[in-house]
């Protein structure tokens, strides 16, 4: 019983890092801000996600239930897009460029009509 | 056999951390080096999470509350410090 | 909907009183009975039954979990392959939702899901722009949004 929960425990922990350590991976490889803001959205939140969920099961299977590791989940997945939407955002207004072979940009239209409109 | 893996995957974190790190560093513009720093943030707390599982502690639990919390805020104010007061603008 | 959850929470505290065993067990068992109750009576309730609405909202949380983990299988093939050729472009989503609160969960919801960032919003608040990391087409990608979160999250906020 208990090498089991161990074991599910390690795949947990496993496949946290594993996506952790993609998104380091994808933070130092992809070429501008907005692709890298994929990596760290997403791959990072679940690797984290996973990783606390193995520590949920780990203290659960001694029977404690730990309610602040599960309060912790949930601020990551509010709090995860939020980041990134700012980071990105701040970044466009700030006329970070977009990577080279980037084929459509409709926010630009958008603040060419803003910028006409306001002088 | 259980300890072996926790503490491959602490290096594995660690080797993530690094090269977290080498992009705060090197990032062309700010908001590369805020991303960087929020990733770290986040991976941190997967950090003291698998530390909890290895010293069987739950003390912890705090910290990685109060660590969530605080990077996400620390993060949204630098983007938001950037973002204030700059004119739309595009000069390419 | 909220008399009915009174309802329920008084079911499950009668059954609590009615079994003398005061713990949470026993309370969420009671629960599960007053929820039995309300479906078989629900035809003679003034409103909806109010578990259709939490039915979509697991719906919801279930459309998420897999669109989640298909976004960070294809960040992992993204960020591996070894040349970097993927196309990535900004593309504006036109939204038919109004409170401020559905948009904001479909920006979020987008942000967790394959390939795709929410970036800005439009003045009106109709349009959120999204960063996707590879767009070999762009009207199917504005029509997959459209059509699997927003009508999820219309269904549980309608």
């Amino acid at each position: 019983m208990n090498t089991m929960i161990d074991t599910i425990v390690a795949i947990f922990v496993i496949l946290g890092v594993f996506f952790a350590v993609v998104s380091a991976i994808g933070i130092v490889r992809l070429k501008d801000v907005y692709s890298r803001a994929h990596a760290s959205g997403k791959s990072a939140t679940l690797g984290v996600v996973f990783i606390m969920l193995a520590v949920f099961i780990h203290f659960l299977s001694q029977g404690v239930m730990n309610a602040k590791i599960l309060l912790a989940i949930l601020f990551l997945f509010l709090t995860a897009p939020v980041a990134s939407l700012m980071i990105t955002r701040s970044a466009y207004r700030n006329g970070v460029r977009l990577e080279k072979n980037t084929i459509t940009d409709d926010l630009k239209e958008m603040y060419e009509q803003d910028s006409k409109q306001s002088k | 056999m259980f300890d072996t893996v926790l503490i491959v995957a602490l290096s594995a974190l660690s080797i993530a951390l690094l090269l977290l790190f080498i992009r705060v560093v090197k990032g062309p513009s700010t908001q590369d080096r805020i991303l960087a720093l929020d990733a770290i943030g986040v991976l941190l707390v997967g950090f003291i999470g698998i530390i909890m599982i290895l010293q069987d502690t739950s003390v912890f639990s705090d910290i990685v509350l109060v660590l969530t919390i605080l990077g996400f805020v620390g993060t949204l104010s630098l983007s938001k410090f950037l973002e204030r007061g700059v004119v739309i603008e595009h000069d390419d | 909907m909220p008399f009915q959850i009174l309802i329920n929470v008084f079911l499950a505290v009668l059954w609590m009183f009615l079994q003398n065993e005061y713990t949470v067990v026993s309370f969420i068992s009671g629960y599960v009975i007053g929820v039995l109750i309300l479906f078989i009576i629900r035809r003679f309730l003034k409103f909806d039954f109010y578990l259709n609405r939490v039915w979509a909202i697991v719906k919801l949380i279930y459309l998420f979990t897999v669109e989640l983990i298909k976004a960070n299988i294809d960040v992992v093939k993204v960020v591996l392959k070894p040349k970097q050729d993927h196309q990535p472009g900004i593309i504006a989503v036109r939204t038919r939702l109004e409170s401020d609160f559905e948009i904001s969960l479909l920006a979020a919801l987008i942000t967790l899901t394959p390939g795709t960032v929410s970036m800005d919003f439009s003045a009106d608040n109709k349009t959120i722009y999204v960063h996707a990391i590879d767009v070999p087409d762009k009207e199917e990608m504005i029509k997959g949004i459209q059509n699997s979160f927003e009508k999820a999250i219309m269904e549980v906020t309608k």
